[in-house]
């Protein structure tokens, strides 16, 4: 099915088309004028056929430049009218300048001025109209092309922008174990620490507004990602007790600037859930923000039970990895290490402006 | 006659909701002692003998799973969970008794109920209970699932890093070793050839040559060479790989 296509006159009229457009004509008006010399159907003379044929090229395709970028037409048939306008007053004025630098140049008067005149004529309207016609297909199959082009690289982002937001989602979701359990605690921390089970409800609370509204692409600040992370650590020290510490560094220098809803959870939790829980004794986390050249750079170091529980994880590491390919392509990066004497450390590292969108 | 049970969970503020309302419904219940991890209360149940065990499902060292498993046959268990769903489907279907998180008091009232009848009427606790626990274990998601595998550790300067093995190019035998190629540079690790064969996805990475084995999505074209061996070329990547004839076939559909 053919595809109606706009045609965008603005995208026609640049230097390097219309030169192209002399450059092609000129070899035209070349070609007819070899074309007329061989058939004889003018003059014998090939660098007089060359003269007239070019100076009405040069005419017609100039007016036509000319008339295009005073009327921009869009549609077919304006584009038509200005085809017809072009060719005649093409053929008027080239004839004009044809038979004048010819005049000049042999001064021999032509024997039947009338019929030769009449005859190139009809000849410029006939070889104008085919050569019309050609640079119509050529713009319309190129305008094709970057339509086609366009469509691509919009449907691609589309998609893009479909899958990024899928991830933040699922990055969104709240593990159930976590939700029950600081439940349970609270509940208990009602009757045995008033006050505990109060701080841990309004670290909740803060968690889940903050996560829920993570679903929706706004934008966000380290600071505000940071404290919502601290408000799952403080949780998360209720709980854990002695067996967790933790530590966060951030400068004052980066609080503001922006950075991905739900990219730095994920990391903190995985800490904690593969690094820490498993291990009798706990440890510690250290989250450490810092810019470097260009670059934000945040480490989550935990002193957990290290690479070998990540066997049955990675689902959500390679979420944020995914996360990170995708909004900032080559330009982000996630680094997981080991950390000495033990636990893992993971590392983001990401443009500091803002995320990149014209990158697929 | 009285009865004594142990209490297993990581988190003391949940032992400490349980044994008060435990004492609220089952005065007599004597709590003889706490654990804080899989390892406790197994020592706990082989100290204090309790007719009951409490045992939350997560917790550090060996879970709940793992400490019923033992304690199968020696005291009566109830299983504390926040969210398995998958456990709680299967106990349900077994019978087995569990408490969900927060525990709720009525919940906990009939979970008692039965308990005390079982105990009254003198039978011994199913050993069977073993065999359930290893049959819910062994379905557990991330247990059977394909054991494929996902990480490779790699010397990078001064410290190891964990690589996605789907960021390999290719894999290349260096003895007893393996030498991992990735766009960020290459790394020995201390597997064989042979035996990374057996670990890796077969349907990501495909063995072309006795000590090579390339990541098929990073293939960019396969040609044949005069000697009949294929010559295999990876993107983004100068050298060129040998496919030995053994293999060729893997090529053939392309």
């Amino acid at each position: 099915m053919e595809q109606h296509i706009p045609i965008n006159i603005k995208h026609h009229l640049n230097a390097r088309h219309i030169l192209s457009e002399f450059i092609y004509t000129i070899l035209l008006s070349t070609l007819i004028a070899a074309f007329l010399t061989f058939t004889g159907i003018t003059t014998k003379s090939f660098i007089m056929n060359l003269i007239v044929s070019q100076s009405l090229g040069i005419s017609f395709c100039s007016i036509a430049t000319l008339l295009l970028w005073l009327f921009k037409p869009e549609r077919t048939a304006s584009l038509l009218f200005i085809a017809v306008i072009g060719i005649v007053s093409g053929t008027l004025i080239g004839v004009q300048i044809g038979f004048f630098v010819l005049h000049q140049i042999f001064p021999v008067t032509l024997n039947q001025p009338g019929k030769s005149l009449f005859q190139v004529i009809i000849l410029a309207i006939t070889f104008g109209g085919v050569a019309w016609y050609f640079f119509y297909s050529k713009a319309r199959i190129r305008l094709g092309n970057e339509v086609i082009q366009e469509e691509k690289i919009k449907r691609l982002s589309s998609e893009k922008e479909t899958l990024e937001a899928n991830l933040r989602l699922l990055q969104a979701q709240i593990e159930p174990h976590f939700l029950f359990n600081t439940l349970s605690n609270v509940l208990s921390l009602i009757d045995t620490n008033p006050t505990d089970g109060k701080s841990m409800l309004v670290d909740l609370i803060h968690y889940l507004r903050t996560s829920l509204s993570r679903t929706l692409p706004d934008r966000t600040t380290l600071d505000q990602e940071i404290d919502m992370i601290k408000a799952y650590l403080n949780i998360q020290k209720l709980r854990m007790g002695d067996r967790l510490h933790f530590r966060i560094e951030l400068p004052d220098a980066v609080r503001q600037l922006p950075f991905p809803p739900m990219l730095l959870q994920p990391l903190v939790e995985n800490a904690i859930k593969h690094g820490l829980e498993p291990k009798m004794e706990g440890g510690e986390i250290t989250i450490k923000v810092a810019e470097k050249d260009d670059l934000i750079r945040i480490e989550v170091t935990d002193t957990g039970s290290g690479f070998s529980s990540f066997h049955n994880t990675g689902v959500g590491i390679g979420n944020v990895r995914e996360r990170i390919k995708l909004l900032y392509g080559e330009k982000g990066r996630l680094i997981l290490e080991e950390n000495e004497p033990n636990g893992v450390r993971a590392i983001i590292e990401v443009p500091k402006r803002d995320v990149q969108s014209d990158h697929c | 006659m009285t009865y004594k049970a142990i209490i297993a969970d990581d988190e003391k503020e949940l032992r400490t909701y349980l044994k008060s309302i435990l004492s609220e419904i089952w005065p007599e219940l004597v709590i003889c002692g706490e654990a804080e991890n899989g390892k406790e209360a197994l020592e706990l149940v082989e100290s204090k003998r309790p007719q009951i065990a409490f045992l939350d499902i997560r917790m550090p060292g060996l879970s709940g799973m793992e400490v019923a498993k033992r304690i199968a046959g020696l005291c009566r268990i109830v299983f504390i969970t926040a969210f398995d769903q998958y456990a709680v489907e299967a106990f349900e279907k077994e019978a087995v008794d569990y408490l969900l998180k927060p525990v709720s008091k009525d919940r906990l009232i009939q979970t008692i109920q039965r308990l005390k009848n079982q105990l009254d009427s003198s039978t011994e606790p199913p050993a069977r209970l073993a065999q359930v626990v290893e049959q819910i274990l062994s379905k557990l998601p991330g247990r059977e699932k394909s054991d494929f595998l996902r990480w490779i550790k790699m010397q990078n300067k001064d410290s190891v890093r964990l690589i996605p093995v789907e960021e390999a190019d290719y894999f290349k035998a260096e003895d007893k070793y393996t030498l991992v190629v990735t766009k960020e540079g290459e790394s020995l690790i201390r597997r064989s050839i042979k035996e990374l064969a057996q670990e890796l996805d077969p349907g990501q990475f495909w063995q072309i040559h006795r000590g090579t084995i390339v990541n098929v999505s990073k293939i960019d074209k396969v040609s044949r060479s005069l000697t009949g061996r294929g010559v295999l070329k990876l993107k983004g990547r100068p050298e060129l790989l040998t496919v030995s004839r053994n293999y060729l076939h893997l090529f053939k559909q392309m």
